[in-house]
């Protein structure tokens, strides 16, 4: 864990870096295809698609979609300003960079294309965090291989565990793996799971200067280089669970044995499944249904 | 003259070997540093864009120290490849590492490149002169057609109907190496490596590489510059296909050019009312994708039964010559060709230099999609058939060979025994009458150790 510097990244400074990183891998191939979703507190939206806008202006046009996506959702922050700033909805533009890769695959064989390994990318950029702090969020996937990554400063919504676990695990079904470069103060437990299970790469870049560096030379490697590489390893996963009926982060809790939910304290009946649970033997050593848990990172 | 390997990369082993001043000057143009970093290896690429933001020579040890042990041989493969392509430059200095350089053109490229999107080599017609464009269906058919019939006329000019604007010098230029011709009368047969050629051929993009490659060197010939020549082509596989450019954006040479490519079915030209346009087609598009890895593959037609019947769902004048080459064509409809595999035919092709395992591997990557699902997809009592009926042919195997005899001693010829049994180049011996036939591999070992032992 690496003490967080307390300057501040915004758009401003983050971005020529992220697009260069993203002309790096329409670069790379000429099949590439690089589509980016913003993240925001409350909606999330595609902001960019390489495969529907003329090259010319890729940066213009994808700086002004974002302007106009933060513009919106900071209207939709006024409008129910009850719960205020929030956690990004990273599960929210996970679903959307699965939908699209779906849609790519199942389309796939009816498109003529030749049958190439290559990258295709989605890179969801998010916007959110308790100080304001913008954040990136972004994917990579191929017609045969696919690819996500997420740059992330937020920390994790505890009350999006479920929706993101979801994600994470239809992700692994398609076989995407998810990277993750979390660019905020805090290691994203959510961010080190989904790579831990998709088997991307995790990294948390301890000066932000070098982003592109650090981009180019870890997340700009296709799949098939990194099985003869030597990517950075996480040193751990944070491997908590929030609970389903408080959503809060617990280290230890109460699981249904009917439907696995969570819970953090003792409940007469399972919310989600209905099951009736028994007397719980408190105190005990032998307490029901333990669920131990990996030590944080 | 040369020995022609098909291989698509071999274009950019061209490019490779041109002399070191060329090829920096060919980097001064960015499309060639776009198409020559997508050319690479992706280990290759890989280390292009981690080196491209560091200035100064690097140590080979940095970059060594990211690959695992099982990834050793692709990393040299692929650091070898960039200095060949001189976008590294490695540097060994006496008792120091070696360190690497990056070409600093091709560097300042690349990075202009990343920092400001990809530019367009020319800005295509506006929309607002109404012009009928061919839709993109349209022009996909036409670059098919235009590319079929041209690898049709490439194998037998007899078969063609109309013929190409494609001068008969150009196209024995393309010939040679495919065809072989043994005197005037006869026609001119295809050789190894020209259904080679061929059985690949499905692969459009390896050919296409081919057959630049040819035009290319023989412009050199006719005294034209090859690095213009190659900064132009891959410049236009970077247009865009289906919108028309205008042609008085080209040099004359480069008009030249562009008629040749129009006949290879690469471009369309469109001739206006005042000015004239080309509209690139997909093949010289997909030029710049083909270099690295071309798998692409059409859709087979191919279903042969246990029978030695060969159906071909085609309506292709081409496939129909490809399949007569080891077939005997029985009946064509208008979507199919039926054969029959015999064992005349087979033989014609044995003749031609055409082996059993290349027209097997041929069945099996156009088997028929409905045919694929079943494995081997090409019955298993054909292809074993195709390889006895070679293998009849070749019954007696030749190995050129010396004969020793009149050995001084026994000591000396069992001496000579051991010698050439330890080299692996003993083939028989004869201990009564003091014989030996030995590889004429090993003939000068041999000679240097009977030497040894008349002393």
């Amino acid at each position: 864990m690496t003490p967080v510097s307390s300057k501040l990244y915004t758009v401003p400074t983050i971005f020529p870096q992220v697009l260069a990183f993203l002309n790096s891998i329409l670069l790379l191939n000429q099949l590439n295809q690089v589509v980016v979703i913003a993240t925001g507190y409350n909606s999330c939206d595609y902001v960019f698609d390489s495969a529907s806008q003329n090259q010319n202006q890729r940066a213009e046009r994808l700086l002004q979609n974002l302007e106009e996506f933060i513009d919106k959702d900071e209207s939709l922050c006024r409008e129910d300003s009850v719960k205020g700033p929030g956690f990004s909805l990273l599960s929210g533009s996970l679903s959307m960079a699965l939908c699209y890769i779906q849609k790519v695959f199942r389309s796939g064989p009816l498109h003529p294309q030749p049958r190439v390994s290559l990258n295709i990318g989605i890179t969801i950029i998010s916007i959110g965090g308790v100080h304001r702090m913008k954040c990136y969020f972004g994917g990579f996937w191929g017609q045969e291989i696919c690819e996500i990554l997420c740059l992330h400063g937020s920390p994790d919504g505890p009350g999006q565990y479920v929706a993101v676990m979801n994600s994470i695990f239809s992700a692994q079904r398609s076989m995407v793996p998810i990277d993750s470069c979390v660019i905020g103060a805090q290691h994203s437990a959510f961010l080190q799971q989904a790579s831990y299970i998709t088997g991307g790469v995790y990294l948390k870049p301890q000066h932000l200067d070098g982003l592109l560096q650090c981009l180019l030379t870890v997340f700009a490697t296709d799949l098939h280089s990194r099985s003869f590489l030597l990517l950075p390893k996480p040193a751990g996963v944070d491997f908590r669970a929030s609970c389903f009926c408080h959503k809060r982060t617990i280290d230890m809790g109460y699981i249904c044995s009917v439907c696995l939910s969570i819970f953090c304290e003792h409940q007469k009946k399972c919310s989600t499944c209905g099951s009736i649970f028994g007397q719980a033997q408190t105190q005990d050593t032998s307490m029901p249904d333990r669920k131990g848990k990996a030590p944080m990172v | 003259m040369p020995q022609v390997k098909i291989v698509a990369r071999n274009f950019m082993d061209m490019v490779a070997s041109l002399p070191a001043m060329k090829l920096d000057k060919l980097y001064e143009n960015s499309f060639i540093c776009e198409a020559i970093l997508r050319s690479l290896p992706p280990l290759a690429k890989k280390y292009v864009l981690q080196l491209l933001y560091i200035d100064g020579p690097v140590v080979a040890t940095w970059l060594e120290e990211w690959v695992l042990a099982d990834g050793v041989s692709k990393h040299r493969v692929a650091i070898d490849r960039l200095i060949q392509l001189r976008v590294l430059t490695e540097n060994l200095e006496r008792k120091k590492e070696a360190t690497y350089r990056f070409n600093p053109t091709f560097q300042r490229n690349l990075q202009n490149h990343i920092a400001q999107g990809g530019i367009l080599p020319r800005e295509p017609m506006p929309s607002n002169i109404t012009v009928r464009l061919p839709s993109l269906e349209d022009l996909d058919a036409y670059a098919v057609e235009q590319w079929e019939f041209f690898l049709l006329h490439l194998i037998s000019s007899t078969e063609a109907e109309k013929s190409t604007n494609i001068s008969s010098s150009m196209m024995k230029v393309f010939q040679r190496g495919l065809l072989s011709q043994k005197d005037d009368k006869e026609p001119p047969r295809l050789t190894e490596s020209g259904f080679q050629f061929l059985v690949r051929l499905m692969d459009t993009n390896a050919q296409l590489w081919y057959i630049v490659r040819e035009y290319i060197s023989n412009c050199e010939e006719r005294g034209l510059d090859t690095a213009d020549l190659i900064s132009f082509l891959l410049e236009l596989s970077f247009h865009v296909t289906g919108e028309a450019y205008n042609s008085n954006t080209l040099t004359d040479v480069q008009r030249n050019i562009i008629k040749d490519l129009a006949d290879l079915g690469l471009v369309k030209l469109q001739q206006g009312r005042k000015e004239s346009w080309f509209i690139p087609t997909k093949l010289v598009t997909n030029l710049s994708i083909s270099l690295a890895d071309s798998s692409s593959r059409k859709q087979g037609f191919v279903v042969v039964e246990t029978n030695f019947r060969v159906y071909a769902y085609s309506q292709s004048k081409l496939h129909c010559e490809i399949l007569r080459l080891f077939s005997r064509i029985e009946y064509q409809l208008p979507n199919l060709i039926v054969g029959a595999i015999n064992k005349e035919s087979l033989y014609k092709a044995f003749q031609n230099g055409i082996s059993a395992e290349q027209i097997i591997s041929f069945l099996q990557q156009n088997a028929h999609p409905r045919v694929t699902e079943r494995i081997p997809s090409v019955p298993e009592n054909v292809t074993d058939q195709m390889r006895l009926w070679e293998s009849d042919l070749n019954r007696v195997e030749m190995t050129p060979a010396h004969l020793y005899d009149e050995f001084p001693s026994r000591d000396v010829f069992d001496s000579a025994c051991d010698f050439a049994r330890e080299y692996g180049g003993l083939l028989w011996e004869n201990s009564k009458k003091m014989r030996i036939v030995v590889k004429a591999e090993i003939f000068t070992q041999m000679k240097e150790f009977l030497r040894s032992h008349k002393q």
